[in-house]
């Protein structure tokens, strides 16, 4: 009788480690840099919470993907109706989580979602501030939309918008994202856990990963140390110190930009040749494998240069301190204050190794022959720096900022951080606000055209800034994956994309 | 006892209505949680919205007339990061950290005053150097080095342990020994120290003289009367994790109240910073009572 009730409980648990190892072959653990406290579709555009729901869960109508621009996702088809109209032709056949048929009012209800007061959702916020919509349901898959002023992006506008059922609540955030994804949404255990698991209607191919458990740790080298002892296969932001490892860690473009803006309404810095003295001055390439990782590009303008219209023709400033003292003393001649003291705000935990980055650009400045100090303030503080509108009785002051686009169009960037209304901009210059518009309100070859003519304007012609560098990120990856990590993995994690070795 | 717990309760009630108002006037004072909530490039316009929506437009006065209204029916409203009620964020948080306080300081207690005693008993024996040991590791060496030197040793490269998280009696093993360590050591030495004026005072000595043996001596007769400095310095350190042990908390991604706490005070969470406050004061209240009911038990002296 022992023997048998031995026998039995041997057989029982060795069934549960089978079934626990076939569990685990298609599943995977992702850790995440911070618990998600709203799991809202319309939150998607925050980088942690689209690593969980943007493509996973909620589906947008087009999707921009690395190396081959925008591509159809929900909707098939779209075309230009003018005065800002645009008809998208939506897939049919395809059915949310909770059973019911995607259709086009469920597009103009996901819209007009976004832009809901009651819930501030940050894609309305982000993508659509200053815009407003209409939409026409034509009939089952066809809605146009209507955008005032005109977006002639607004294809590419639609691939931040996630689309949820037309029941989910206009004044309420969800708990339980429902979408149309390859994956559902089963569990949220607050403080430990979120688990996804594969969508059996879904309208596309068959990802092979079936489970994917979602979890929170804010340290990144413990991040770093749940791949390494196996406990986790993707953690999709590590620090550099951590990415020590070749055979997991992989560097990805990160779609951040590393800028500094200079208060070009104020003297000394409204001087053209003192803003060039202060990109002369800068050893750009003293930072890289230094105090910023192995990979970090120099920049000439704060969009990635995947982006459209990033003008390619454009130098780094070089590093001439000789040309930067000369060009101050010329402006000291002319009667340009130049020793009036400039405040560098830098903004504390902005990017790996902040204060290092901003201590060297100080002790550049200063050997170059500005009288700078330097001051490091955390968000709400810098915020007051960065936004418009800027105290009256401020001094001069240089915003250190990190920017980050990964929508592959400059208007995403331009319209806020150089228009003379945009909110963070410390630019008046008209002749730059109808570049701008014009830049915006183009298609094509000659959108790409007049943005990179803009970039040139503001890094050649008018200096309005000191672009320094693109940044990279680190991706700790299992070897068991097959998952290379992109531009996009900094707002995004498809595991749809991920395979198995 | 009842006229004094009433007094304290009183006394108790006053400081936490003090604290709230001292606490819901200084969070307002660090800044608008608007800018934090809301994306850079969010317009002026979507920020009115989100003040108007959220009473962040009015007056300080109307907003803590309006919070301790809803104070009164134990509303501490919503959460504005977080889609659920600031209550049930902090309860859920404080489940977690009270369990791992609670094992934590069981576990310290019964070691420190065995080690302890036993150290004061020989002082330069074994037991003795096992607690400057841990006295010194506990005053030096910090909480999150010692973390991380933790998961590496005994998760990565010997894989004994899980490096973080909950789910099994497994992933408790590290965050308790890390929280261990500290007050460990600090508690040995005051038992260390007390005890030892213990056994050299004269009813020790007439108890040895009469033969009495060495473990009644030191568990019995002396333990007793050294413990209630040794009660002082427990509940001092049980207050501290609490309160939430922050780093440990956040490096094992233990989802306590610690870490709710300063992430919703970074935040600007306003809502759930005061029901952290409220539900951690109210359990030190409630330990504080606790200690000064044992102070009576262990030391029949004590009246109130």
């Amino acid at each position: 009788m022992i023997r048998r009730t031995v026998c039995i409980a041997a057989a029982m648990l060795a069934a549960a480690g089978a079934s626990q190892v076939a569990a685990q072959e298609d599943s995977i653990t992702v850790v995440l840099s911070e618990e998600l406290d709203i799991v809202d579709p319309c939150e998607a555009s925050r980088s942690n919470v689209g690593r969980v729901v943007l493509q996973n869960i909620a589906e947008t109508m087009t999707e921009l993907v690395p190396g081959s621009g925008l591509q159809p996702r929900l909707a098939e088809s779209w075309e230009d109706k003018g005065n800002g109209t645009w008809r998208f032709n939506l897939r049919s056949g395809v059915s949310f989580h909770d059973g019911t048929a995607l259709d086009a009012a469920d597009v103009a209800h996901s819209l007009e979602r976004i832009k809901s007061e009651q819930i501030s959702c940050e894609i309305g916020a982000k993508f659509f501030g200053g815009i407003d919509l209409t939409t026409n349901v034509v009939d089952d898959t066809t809605i146009e939309i209507t955008a005032d002023p005109a977006q002639p992006i607004l294809p590419l506008l639609m691939s931040t918008v996630t689309v949820v059922p037309s029941e989910t609540a206009m004044d309420s955030f969800v708990e339980t994202p429902v979408g149309t994804g390859p994956y559902t949404f089963d569990e949220y255990a607050r403080g430990q856990h979120i688990k996804l698991s594969l969508n059996p209607d879904y309208w596309g191919e068959e990802p092979a990963v079936r489970n994917a458990t979602y979890v929170f740790r804010s340290d990144s080298a413990v991040r770093a140390a749940m791949v390494a002892a196996g406990e986790a296969d993707i953690a999709p932001n590590i620090a550099l110190q951590d990415a020590s490892d070749a055979s997991m860690d992989f560097s990805y473009p990160n779609s951040e930009s590393v800028y500094m803006r200079p208060d070009t309404t104020m003297a000394p810095l409204d001087d053209i040749r003192v803003r060039q003295a202060l990109n002369y001055a800068v050893d750009r390439e003293a930072f890289v494998g230094t105090i910023l990782a192995d990979g970090t590009l120099l920049s000439t303008a704060l969009v990635p240069p995947s982006t459209i219209g990033y003008n390619h023709d454009l130098e780094p400033y070089p590093f001439d301190l000789e040309k930067a003292r000369a060009l101050l003393e010329e402006a000291r001649a002319d009667g340009v204050p130049v020793d009036t003291e400039i405040t560098l705000i830098g903004r504390t935990n902005n990017w790996g190794n902040v204060l290092e980055t901003m201590e060297a650009l100080l002790a550049m400045w200063q050997d170059a022959g500005f009288n700078m100090s330097l001051q490091m303030v955390e968000v709400a503080e810098w915020l007051e720096h960065y936004s418009n509108p800027f105290p009256e009785d401020r001094r001069p002051e240089i915003v250190a900022a990190q920017h980050d686009n990964a929508n592959g169009d400059p208007v995403f960037s331009v319209f806020f951080k150089y228009a003379s209304e945009g909110l963070q901009s410390a630019v008046r210059d008209p002749e730059l606000d109808a570049m701008i518009l014009d830049a915006t309100t183009a298609t094509g070859d000659e959108r790409e055209a007049k943005w990179a003519e803009l970039f040139k304007y503001i890094h050649t012609d008018k200096v309005y800034d000191v672009q320094l560098f693109h940044m990279v990120g680190f991706s700790r990856v299992n070897p068991r994956l097959d998952f290379t990590p992109t531009i996009r993995t900094n707002s995004e994690l498809q595991l749809s994309q991920v395979s198995f070795n | 006892m009842k006229g004094f717990l009433g007094k304290r309760a009183i006394a108790s009630a006053i400081s936490l209505v003090g604290l709230i108002i001292l606490v819901f006037f200084l969070s307002r004072l660090t800044g608008d949680p608007t800018d934090l909530y809301l994306p850079l490039d969010a317009s002026q316009e979507a920020r009115e919205n989100f003040r108007n929506i959220h009473g962040l437009n009015d007056p300080l006065m109307v907003q803590f007339g309006r919070f301790v209204g809803d104070l009164a029916r134990l509303d501490f409203g919503m959460s504005i990061r977080r889609a659920e009620p600031a209550l049930d964020a902090v309860l859920r948080g404080f489940a977690w950290t009270l369990q791992l306080a609670a094992i934590t300081m069981v576990l310290v207690t019964l070691l420190a005053i065995v080690i302890g005693s036993l150290a004061a008993f020989r002082v330069g024996g074994l037991f003795d150097r096992l607690a400057t040991f841990f006295s010194l590791i506990g005053a030096s060496a910090p909480d999150f080095w010692i973390a991380i030197v933790a998961i590496v040793l005994f998760s990565v490269n010997l894989g004994w342990v899980p490096t973080s998280g909950t789910g099994t009696p497994w992933h408790w093993i590290l965050p308790i020994g890390v929280l261990f360590i500290r007050p460990f050591g600090l508690i040995l030495q005051v038992v260390r120290g007390s005890m030892i004026s213990t056994l050299s005072s004269a009813y020790i000595k007439t108890a040895r003289a009469k033969g009495v043996k060495n473990r009644p001596i030191i568990f019995v007769h002396a333990l007793r009367n050294a413990m209630l400095p040794v009660i002082t310095v427990i509940g001092d350190q049980a207050a501290g994790l609490l309160n939430g042990a922050v780093v440990v908390e956040s490096i094992f991604g233990f989802p306590g109240v610690g870490k709710l706490m300063i992430d919703s005070i970074l935040q600007r969470d306003f809502a759930v910073v005061l029901a952290a406050i409220m539900v951690t004061a109210l359990a030190i209240f409630v330990m504080n009572l606790l200690i000064d009911v044992l102070y009576a038990v262990l030391d029949p002296r004590i009246r109130y």
